[in-house]
């Protein structure tokens, strides 16, 4: 119907103009929320204007026949929190049914075995006492609801009312190859779904972690200290989850709902598995602060995304060939401390940003130095055996060489003269070439493969000392070609300063 | 030493005077030397230790060497033409070569931060190369924190002058800034750590370091005949020591060579004499390329 048809209906018809992206923020934010119960809560795929980012007028009738949005949770193992069996999931249903009107959202949720069930029972079902079916009462339940409950397309519940099949309930005793025959098997797919004969798993938003506490508020909170208290609480609860599990948190994610329904969520890493107390608290202290408690905090979970075997304290390997420094043996406590401190570090500056230097086996100087975490450190003295093996090596090594022009009296020659930055450099001492081809069994940084049986590019590089006493390192990228050949010569790049 | 002078209200032209009188008869040496004792001895018994630096004619200068528990600069110098490279390799070296001393003396990691310019930055970056860095120490025990700002870099180099498990702290920026220069100090003497500042670009002196050397390429000897590039060699001036403070005139100054063999520094000896004076005035007198050389010094002597 159009606008202009409606108002004609009803004159003092109230509009607003559809904002799906809008509705979309607030179906996410709406399932944000619920996270409080779950870990395991998805979008309703089949709910109505719910647009992707994108163009939002198809996305507005995406859906279809899916009604209003929706949000499916998997309670699974979660219910005990609200007391023990059967009441436990009436009091959880109860509960987000009463919080979420209380932010005037006109909700309708219904538990049952299966998605499909509680889908159905949500928006099909007569009374209010029906939302909530007991466990294996589904199939019952499901009997007495119309077939719009199947989630079909619109097309066959035409023809399923057509055919005298109002209820659920009738196609149970229908043979099923017929029904195939004539509808396909998506009906009785999501039938059979309905029913817990097929699986039908829910997809979370967010990876579930292993490993999560919540702690819930009767007043809610907002004092630093008090979160601070609180997130201590829980993070000794999750450490003993950890010892039992064998495992150490490499990442713990903590979030505070707070009592206008939004939630405030921060991070913390550490750089190898890590499940003492007090060293992750300290951690979060720094993180803390960053987090806004709003009006109130009424609950606060402590989630572990990410955590690994626990290795726990290592010794380090005694190595033999440093002399007096072995003496010194290292510590144990003093490095952990060291790792603590790395962590310190990486929590403000990044994690890609506080790195220990690893050797590589390579001939290309770019290639030679890796960096790694903060927990992993060469084995002493490979740096200095492998660098006993190449040539003198700069200082300091540009990250991209850089282009430079030169002047050489005989092409094969170190240049006499080179040009860098509007300087001129003239050279008055040089070694070289030291000769560096490209690694051929090594795949391009495109994935190509270089062709067979060609000569690999190369590079000659040169160490220079200009009338300054300035040392550089400089290569010429391939061999020395001719002007006039048709190809153009090679270029040289400063790569890198000598001490 | 609490003496009141009887001449203390009259105008103060007088007792200035007369102090330069009173002090004329000891020679400045002695003072020097006994100033430099006293230093030495209170840093000692504050628990700071003197890490020598390998090379006999600085230590001398020095409380035994460098102390730890405090701070000390580097700065890339002048070329002799005046220049000053974007990148310096040989003040690069000479820290390697500090926290090499160091390390030596105490089991730990070496935390070097730097600041890097971005893409946005004029200057390409430039990150100390592990492979040559392996002459000094071994680079498996060093931690390389990256930052943006510079009041990043300073608190990382706190955060690390606190940390138990570190052998030394090294930061490389190019921002002069007294506060945190005085909190560096702090810190370091606080914990006995050694903090190093490596200044890629001249700044302006800082009161608060201990010692503060200005590093500089200079031209390395050849074997004779040939034009290949013999062992690095640094022009290497002591700008401040609060072991007795340098005037503005007589800046120690050495040439020194790094023998990557041996892994040692050595001073090299200099048939001509006052190149401080040169150093200390690079723009005035500028020595020619060849004038440090020894066949060239020679034919300088025998005119």
């Amino acid at each position: 119907m159009r606008l202009a048809d409606a108002r004609a209906l009803v004159p003092d018809l109230l509009t607003a103009a559809a904002e799906p992206q809008a509705d979309r923020r607030m179906v996410e934010a709406i399932a944000n929320w619920c996270d409080r119960y779950t870990p395991w809560v998805a979008i309703d795929p089949l709910g109505a204007a719910l647009a992707d980012d994108g163009d939002a007028t198809a996305a507005c009738s995406a859906g279809g026949f899916g009604g209003d949005a929706g949000l499916l949770l998997d309670v699974t193992g979660c219910a005990h929190l609200f007391g023990s069996g059967e009441a436990g999931e009436r009091a959880l249903l109860a509960d987000l049914t009463e919080r979420l009107s209380r932010h005037d959202l006109a909700v309708r949720a219904a538990m049952a075995d299966t998605a499909g069930a509680a889908w159905a029972l949500a928006r099909f079902a007569e009374r209010q006492a029906d939302l909530f079916c007991p466990p294996h009462g589904h199939r019952d339940a499901l009997a007495g609801l119309p077939v719009e409950g199947l989630r079909v397309e619109a097309a066959v519940i035409d023809t399923f009312r057509k055919l005298g099949l109002r209820r659920i309930g009738d196609l149970y005793p229908l043979p099923r190859a017929p029904l195939v025959r004539r509808f396909g098997t998506a009906p009785l797919e999501r039938l059979d779904q309905a029913l817990g004969t097929v699986a039908e798993p829910i997809e979370p938003r967010r990876p579930a972690p292993a490993f999560r506490t919540r702690m819930a508020f009767a007043e809610p909170i907002g004092r630093p200290e008090d979160i601070a208290a609180a997130t201590s609480r829980l993070l000794a609860a999750l450490c003993r989850q950890f010892e039992t599990a064998g495992v150490g948190a490499r990442r713990l994610e903590i979030a505070l709902y707070r009592v206008d329904g939004s939630v405030d969520r921060t991070a913390i890493g550490t750089s190898r598995p890590n499940r003492d107390n007090p060293r992750l608290m300290k951690l979060f202290e720094e993180k803390l602060g960053e987090l806004d408690p709003g009006f109130g905090v009424e609950l606060v979970i402590l989630a572990a995304p990410e955590v690994e075997t626990w290795s726990g304290a290592q010794d380090a390997l005694p190595d033999t060939d440093t002399g007096p420094v072995a003496a010194l043996a290292a510590d144990p406590r003093a490095e952990e401390a060291t790792i603590d401190l790395a962590d310190r570090l990486a929590l403000r500056l990044g994690a890609g940003n506080v790195v220990r230097l690893l050797p590589r086996p390579s001939h290309l100087p770019e290639r030679v130095q890796v960096a790694a975490g903060a927990a992993q450190a060469a084995v002493a003295g490979l740096w200095r055996r492998m660098a006993g093996l190449k040539g003198a090596r700069p200082t300091r090594l540009l990250q991209r060489p850089e282009p430079v022009d030169v002047t050489a009296f005989v092409p094969d020659d170190p240049p006499s003269v080179f040009h860098w930055r509007r300087h001129a450099h003239r050279i008055v001492r040089a070694e070289g070439p030291e000769r560096i081809a490209d690694e051929w069994w090594r795949p391009r940084p495109d994935g190509s493969r270089p062709p067979a049986n060609s000569e690999p590019p190369f590079r000659d590089y040169y160490r220079v000392e200009d009338d300054d006493g300035g040392r550089f390192w400089l290569f010429r990228d391939g061999p020395y070609r001719a002007a006039g050949d048709g190809r153009p010569s090679a270029r040289w790049f400063l790569h890198g300063f000598c001490a | 030493m609490p003496v009141i002078s009887p001449h203390a209200f009259i105008p103060p032209a007088a007792p200035l005077a007369a102090a330069n009188d009173a002090a004329a008869p000891i020679p400045a040496t002695l003072r020097e030397t006994v100033r430099r004792l006293e230093r030495a001895h209170s840093a000692r018994r504050a628990g700071q230790q003197a890490v020598p630096l390998g090379v006999p004619d600085i230590d001398a200068l020095l409380p035994g060497g460098l102390l730890t528990g405090a701070l000390h600069e580097i700065e890339a110098g002048p070329t002799p033409s005046g220049r000053i490279a974007p990148h310096d390799g040989a003040a690069t070296g000479f820290a390697a070569h500090l926290l090499g001393r160091f390390a030596a003396t105490r089991a730990g990691t070496l935390l070097w931060c730097r600041r890097d310019n971005g893409p946005s930055g004029h200057s390409s970056d430039a990150p100390p190369y592990a492979p040559a860095l392996a002459a000094w120490f071994d680079p498996a025990r060093l931690l390389v924190v990256t930052v943006r700002r510079d009041e990043d870099l300073f608190w990382a180099m706190e955060e690390g002058l606190r940390c138990p498990g570190l052998a030394a702290v090294l930061g490389e920026t190019r921002a002069a800034d007294p506060t945190a220069g005085r909190r560096l100090s702090l810190a370091a003497e606080k914990s006995g750590l050694p903090a190093l500042l490596l200044r890629t670009q001249p700044a302006p002196a800082q009161a608060v370091c201990t010692t503060r050397w200005r590093v500089a390429s200079a031209a390395s000897r050849s074997t004779p005949g040939l034009t290949d590039i013999g062992a690095p060699r640094w022009r290497l001036e002591l700008r401040r020591n609060r072991f007795g403070t340098p005037s503005i005139d007589e800046i120690p100054s050495w040439l020194l060579e790094w023998n990557d063999e041996a892994h040692s520094l050595s001073v090299v000896p200099q048939a001509v004499g006052g190149s401080t004076r040169e150093s200390a005035r690079p723009g005035l007198a500028r020595p020619g390329f060849g004038q440090r050389r020894p066949p060239a010094a020679g034919a300088r002597l025998a005119g």
